[in-house]
């Protein structure tokens, strides 16, 4: 029983590591407009906003 | 300061920007660190388009001030105030508020022109205050 404990317990620390190191390694891509009225919005890869901008802003961003 | 001397003091005080232009309030460029007409025209084209696709984003229909879009291979941002329009790429990964400030700043030294001395109150001129 102890020796099963040992195993989830690494198995655990395994995992934990390899998605620590996964979300380090990780490029953060996000689109934010701010606004004249003070108001402002980030949009996260996925939204429609942020890959009709992005597809804009690789235009300048490609040798 | 003019705006070639502007952006050449932007990239010289910031490592992050890669190629910046200035464009006037009809979307002219007046300026670019740029020395190929079409790397110029191209960065100039995504500023105005940015600005306008994130204008439709909003529904009060505001003025865009300021787009930033981080991407893996870089960043592009552009900043609008006093009729001015900065865009500039950096390295990908930038210090957002970093690049913001320092093209704040590009745009303030193109504004300031000198301005006329002020007359001390109470103070007229010589002719009117001789009658």
């Amino acid at each position: 029983m102890r020796r099963l404990l040992r195993l989830v317990l690494l198995a655990a620390l395994t995992v934990w590591a390899w998605r620590f190191l996964a979300a380090r390694r990780a490029t953060h891509e996000r689109v934010g407009v701010s606004y004249a009225d003070g108001s402002s919005l980030v949009l996260e890869p996925g939204s429609t906003g942020f890959e009709r901008l992005a597809a804009v802003a690789r235009g300048a961003l490609s040798p | 300061m003019d705006v070639a001397q502007a952006l050449q003091e932007l990239t010289e005080l910031s490592a992050q920007v890669e190629r910046a232009v200035v464009l006037d309030a009809e979307g002219s460029v007046v300026g670019s660190t740029v020395a190929d007409e079409r790397a110029t025209e191209r960065l100039a084209t995504v500023a105005r388009d940015l600005t306008a696709a994130a204008g439709e984003l909003h529904a009060g229909g505001d003025e865009v001030t300021r787009v930033e879009v981080e991407l893996r291979d870089g960043a592009v941002f552009v900043l609008r105030e006093g009729g001015r329009t900065i865009a500039a790429v950096t390295s990908p990964e930038p210090t957002a508020g970093l690049v913001a400030y320092d093209l704040r700043t590009c745009l303030h030294a193109i504004d300031d022109t000198p301005k006329p001395r002020r007359r001390r109150a109470g103070q007229e001129p010589k002719e009117e205050a001789d009658e």
